[in-house]
C-alpha cells in the first residue's frame, strides 16, 4: 500500500511540476517531469546509486518548488509540490527498511506522514494566508492557527518533556 | 539522528537562511513542513530498549561439520518499540545458513524467535550478543544499544572408533578392566602354572602338565586392569604441514580425540597434555565427565610456537605416573628421538601414533622428479627415525592419511613380529 501511494504521490508530482512549468519554463517542466517520473519506480535502480537519487530528487523537487514560489508562478503548488515531495522521499526511506512491513504498520506509517505533511502544509498556507498572498475567511484562518497552534504546542511539551536530565 | 534526518534539516535551514537573506517570507512558509519533520526527533524521544535475548543450541555441542539448530529468544522487557533491527554478532569462522537478524515491531512482553543451522570447524566460538536498533517509523531518529547475550559453542573434533589396541604398561590400577596387569588372579588370559594348592578350584588344573610331573598343577591367569593413561598432543608450530585449507594438526587432533575416547571407553583414567605454545594439562580421570573434558580441550587446540617448548625435551614428566603409559600423537621431528629414549629409560611405556607429513603433503605438489627426489629423502629420513624408536622398544603406528586411523592400528600390530609388550 505504501509503494503504491509513493508512486501515485511521485507521479502527481511529476503532473504538478510539468503543468506549473510547462507555460515559459518548458526544460524545467521536461527536467522535473522527467525527474519525478524515475522516481515512480525509483526502486528499480541500482542499489549504490537509489540513496542518492532520493537526497538529490528531494533536494531538486525542493529548489524547484522555491523557484516556482520566488517567481510567482503558484505559491499553493510550489507548497504542495513540497510536501508531497517529502511524502515520497519519507516512504521511500521507509520502503528500504521494511519492504515487508505489515498491513497495520502501513496504516500507522501513512497515518504519522499524513499527519506531519498536512500540519506542515496547513502551516505552509497559514504562513502564507498570513502575509496576505492569500484572501481567506476568517474562519478557515482560525481554524489553521488553532490547529498548528495545538500541534506546535504539543511538540514543545513533548520536547520538554523528553529532555535528558543533567 | 539520521542521515535522512540531516537531509531535511539541510534543507530546512536553507530555506530559511535563504528567507531571511532575500527578506521572502513566502520561502519560510515553504520551510515548514521540512522544519516539522526535522523536529521529529526533539518530539518523539527513542525508546531505550530492554530487551533479554537468550539463545538455545540443538544439540548441546557439535561436532566438527556436524549441523546445529540455534534459536534466538528476543523478549521485550521494556515499552513498545515500533521498529526494532536486531542483528546477532556472530563469532568469526562460524558457518550460518541464513542469518540470525529480526526486524518489525516488539509490544512491551511480545517475545520473537529467530532460528538458524550452525556450523563449523573444530573450535571454540564465543557469542558476545546482539546489535539492537531502534527507530522511529519516519527514520528520523534512531538509537543504537549492545545487547549481551553470550554463550559458548564448542565444536568438538570428529571422532573415529577405535578397536583392539593393545597397550603393555607396566603398573595399572587396581580396577578391573581390559589391560594385562602382569600379576597372576581372575582373569581369563593364560599366565603361567604353579603346584595345586588346597582350595584351588578344580576346574583351572592342567591335566597334561600334572602326568607329566606326577604332580597337581594348577593354571595361573592375568589380572586385567585399568590404567593410567597420558595423552600427549603434539601442537608445536614446527610440526604442523598445511596443504591447501588442510592441516596435519587436525588430524592428530582426531586422532587424540579417538584414542582419549577408546582408553576411556575400556574405563582407564586418561589425562590429556597439548605441547606447544603453552602446557594445556587436562587432569587425569574417569568416564564421560572426563571423554567431556578432554573434547573440549581438544576443542580449543591451538598451534602455537614458544621458546622453551620448541623440543620434546621440556616435557613435563611429573604429569605422568611413573611406569604408566604414554600416547604421543606427533608427526615426529627427528630431534624428538632422545626425548622418547629418556622417557623409555625412565620405565614409561610409549605408543607414538605418527600421521604420516609426506603423503599427507604429497598430493598437493607438483609431480615431477624433484618432488619424488624430495620425497625418498624425507622418507629416508623419517625411516630413520621411526627404526630408532623402535628399537628403543616403543611401539609406532605410523598413520597413512588416506585410510583410517584403526586400520593403521591394526596393519602395524599385525606386521610386527611383536608388539612391544615393554
Amino acid at each position: 500500500m505504501v509503494r503504491w501511494i509513493k508512486r501515485l504521490a511521485a507521479l502527481g508530482n511529476g503532473i504538478l511540476i510539468f503543468a506549473l512549468f510547462y507555460h515559459g519554463h518548458t526544460e524545467v517542466a521536461l527536467f522535473g517531469g522527467f525527474l519525478n517520473l524515475i522516481w515512480v519506480l525509483d526502486e528499480k535502480l541500482p542499489h549504490w546509486v537509489r540513496g542518492l537519487f532520493r537526497s538529490s530528487a528531494l533536494g531538486t523537487n525542493t529548489v524547484l518548488s522555491a523557484y516556482a514560489a520566488l517567481t510567482g508562478l503558484s505559491l499553493g503548488l510550489a507548497l504542495l509540490i513540497a510536501g508531497n515531495s517529502l511524502l515520497v522521499w519519507n516512504a521511500g526511506l521507509f520502503l528500504k527498511r521494511w519492504g515487508n512491513a505489515p498491513r497495520v504498520v502501513q496504516y500507522q506509517y501513512l497515518r504519522r506522514v499524513g499527519t506531519l505533511i498536512a500540519f506542515g502544509l496547513l502551516a505552509g498556507l497559514l504562513a502564507l494566508a498570513l502575509q496576505g498572498h492569500f484572501t481567506l475567511l476568517f474562519l478557515p484562518i482560525l481554524l489553521l492557527m488553532l490547529s498548528t497552534g495545538i500541534l506546535w504546542l504539543r511538540i514543545i511539551s513533548q520536547a520538554l518533556k523528553n529532555r535528558k536530565p543533567g | 539522528m539520521t542521515r535522512a534526518w540531516s537531509l531535511v534539516t539541510s534543507l530546512s535551514l536553507i530555506l530559511v537562511l535563504s528567507g531571511l537573506l532575500l527578506k521572502n517570507g513566502v520561502l519560510l512558509a515553504l520551510a515548514l513542513p521540512y522544519l516539522l519533520f526535522s523536529l521529529i526527533p526533539f518530539w518523539r524521544s527513542m525508546e531505550v530498549p530492554q530487551l533479554v535475548i537468550e539463545r538455545r543450541l540443538q544439540p548441546q555441542y557439535l561436532w566438527g561439520g556436524q549441523p546445529g539448530r540455534m534459536t534466538l529468544f528476543i523478549r521485550n522487557v521494556g515499552n513498545d518499540l515500533e521498529e526494532v533491527s536486531i542483528a546477532d554478532l556472530l563469532p568469526a569462522g562460524l558457518q550460518v545458513d541464513g542469518d540470525f537478524t529480526y526486524h518489525g515491531a516488539l509490544r512491551a512482553g511480545q517475545t520473537e524467535t529467530c532460528s538458524s543451522t550452525v556450523r563449523g570447524v573444530r573450535g571454540k566460538y564465543e557469542f558476545s550478543g546482539a546489535r539492537v536498533l531502534v527507530s522511529d517509523l519516519l527514520g528520523m531518529c534512531q538509537s543504537e544499544k549492545f545487547v549481551p547475550s553470550s554463550m559458548t559453542l564448542a565444536v568438538l573434533p570428529a571422532l573415529e572408533r577405535l578397536e583392539k589396541l593393545k597397550i603393555f604398561p607396566r603398573r595399572t590400577r587396581v580396577y578391573t578392566g581390559t589391560i594385562r596387569s602382569r600379576e597372576s588372579g581372575a582373569g581369563v588370559e593364560f599366565f603361567g602354572t604353579r603346584a595345586y594348592v588346597s582350595g584351588d578350584p578344580l576346574r583351572h588344573l592342567n591335566w597334561k602338565a600334572g602326568a607329566r610331573w606326577d604332580l597337581l598343577i594348577t593354571n595361573l591367569f592375568e589380572q586385567e586392569r585399568v590404567a593410567d593413561i597420558g595423552i600427549i598432543l603434539d601442537a608445536r608450530s614446527a610440526v604442523e604441514v598445511r596443504a591447501g585449507k588442510e592441516s596435519l594438526f587436525e588430524h592428530s587432533v582426531r586422532a587424540a580425540a579417538s584414542l582419549a575416547e577408546y582408553f576411556l571407553r575400556a574405563g582407564n583414567r586418561v589425562g590429556l597434555l597439548v605441547y606447544g605454545r603453552m602446557i594445556e594439562w587436562t587432569f587425569p580421570g574417569y568416564g564421560k565427565s572426563q571423554r567431556a573434558r578432554i573434547l573440549a580441550a581438544l576443542a580449543q587446540a591451538k598451534l602455537g610456537e614458544h621458546a622453551v617448548f620448541r623440543e620434546l625435551e621440556h616435557l613435563p614428566t611429573r604429569l605422568f605416573p611413573s611406569e604408566s603409559q604414554i600416547v604421543l600423537v606427533s608427526p615426529l621431528l627427528h630431534d624428538d628421538v632422545s626425548m622418547l629414549r629418556y622417557l623409555r629409560a625412565l620405565g614409561y611405556h610409549i605408543l607414538v601414533i605418527s600421521p604420516d607429513p609426506i603423503s599427507f603433503e604429497k598430493p598437493f605438489l607438483p609431480q615431477d622428479g624433484w618432488t619424488a627426489l624430495a620425497e625418498r629423502i624425507a622418507r629416508l629420513k623419517r625411516e630413520t627415525t621411526l627404526t630408532q624408536l623402535r628399537r628403543a622398544r616403543i611401539n609406532v603406528v605410523e598413520w597413512n592419511l588416506s585410510m583410517p586411523l584403526h586400520i593403521s592400528i591394526t596393519q602395524t600390530m599385525a606386521g610386527l613380529k611383536r608388539w612391544s609388550a615393554g
